[in-house]
């Protein structure tokens, strides 16, 4: 009943599905697009599984543009996301919100305002100062070469 | 069988994505396991050897678990490394599928780019402690409904036309198809004013006696039939880096 191709399809569309819930609830820019590449492993891991069952190269051929789309993608996400930095000082994509209808509400509901509990402090290893700093020389180091010459290292 | 175990999956990631009061962590991710471990007992083949079946089972199950983690994480910077977890789980399911290349290639561009790159942001624009917009998702139900839906759809699709989904045998190397004679006449300059049968992308097949996704085909594949594209696609990086280089922010004169 299940065959071999159908199960590498079963798990490119959970990688999609699971890369769509990320996009649709997180609200931090770096995770939305994190989800965006997730899902484009789903598409990409279904082009590769019909390539194979075709026994062609295309499926393979459009996984490498998809990649370079990706590549390209990703710079220009990053870039647009460090320039809402600078404007924001916040990664919230709520913030950027503006062009919904003007009628609707803010997306969240009110119970999400409550103030968000600090994490508990992390003990962190330290390490004991050992042995004594290294001194190193101030002046530069005279060379005496044959001749009269000398140089400065 | 299949509909109950995707239940219990979403029910588990339901209850683990952040929210302002959060169930216990161990909860959702018993019925996440739980439901994962129902579905792929229903994606089990009993005829193949048990090597392949641990190894689908290990990556597959290891890309969609490490996924999970990732959507339902509460700090980016762990997200990021989930991600490239899962990325890789996706390049081991490439080398299975014979798509060595390819898995290189995501491997490089993937874990070794994109994730840096997006480590280096996080370490930019993060703020200390935990922010509000981490904590806290939106709609929550409405998305986990809404992706489960697609999800199931998908799945009882490809349980009712298993029969049609076999992966077609590789023509003999002694008697060439019709498709194997085409590409060669393709390759034969002489010959070629009068192909038999006229293959759309007659390259990207693999020669007679060949298997599938060696470099020598890709590589022939992608700078036969699709030279113009590979063209296009190194002008659209060029783009892109412009595009980003204009876009990012600049920093004060003199610095």
């Amino acid at each position: 009943m299940t065959g071999d191709i159908e199960r590498y399809l079963a798990v490119a569309a959970g990688l999609f599905a699971i890369g769509a819930i990320g996009f649709l609830t997180r609200r931090n820019l770096i995770l939305l697009f994190l989800s965006v590449e997730l899902m484009m492993h789903g598409v990409g891991l279904t082009f590769v599984t019909f390539s194979r069952m075709h026994f062609t190269l295309e499926g393979q051929a459009m996984t490498v543009f998809s990649l370079t789309v990706a590549a390209c993608e990703a710079g220009l996400a990053l870039a647009l996301i460090l320039a809402l930095f600078h404007i924001s000082r916040s990664l919230d994509v709520e913030l950027w919100s503006d062009l919904r209808e003007p009628d609707l509400s803010i997306p969240i509901s009110p119970s999400d305002l409550d103030p968000v509990t600090p994490p508990e402090e992390q003990e962190f290893p330290k390490l004991t100062p050992a042995g004594r700093a290294p001194v190193f020389p101030r002046k530069p180091v005279v060379i005496k070469t044959s001749g009269s010459m000398s140089r400065k290292v | 069988m299949t509909l109950f175990t995707l239940a219990l999956v979403a029910i588990g990631i339901w209850l683990q994505i952040p929210r302002s009061r959060n169930w216990p962590r161990w909860i959702g991710m018993t019925a996440v396991i739980l439901g994962g471990i129902g579905q792929f007992l229903c994606l089990r083949i009993p005829e193949s050897p048990l090597v392949n079946e641990l190894l689908f089972w290990l990556f597959g199950g290891g890309a969609l678990f490490f996924g999970v983690l990732m959507v339902t994480g509460r700090k980016p910077v762990y997200c990021a490394l989930w991600f490239a977890m899962a990325t890789l789980s996706t390049c081991c399911l490439f080398l299975q599928q014979s798509a060595p290349y390819l898995a290189a290639a995501t491997i490089i561009v993937y874990a070794g780019a994109i994730v840096v790159t997006f480590v280096f942001v996080i370490m930019l624009a993060q703020q200390a402690g935990a922010t509000a917009y981490d904590q806290r998702s939106r709609q929550p139900g409405l998305a986990v409904v809404a992706a489960f839906v697609l999800l199931g759809a998908i799945l009882t699709v490809l349980n009712q036309s298993s029969s049609k989904l076999i992966a077609v045998t590789p023509p003999p190397a002694s008697a060439p198809s019709s498709d194997v004679a085409a590409a060669e006449e393709a390759d034969a300059p002489a010959e070629s004013d009068k192909p038999a049968v006229e293959v759309a992308n007659s390259l990207s097949h693999p020669r007679p006696g060949e298997s599938l996704g060696t470099l020598h085909g890709t590589g022939r594949s992608l700078f036969g039939d699709y030279l113009y594209a590979v063209e296009l696609a190194g002008t659209l990086l060029l783009i892109a880096s412009v595009g980003a280089i204009v876009i990012a922010p600049r920093r004060g004169q003199g610095t």
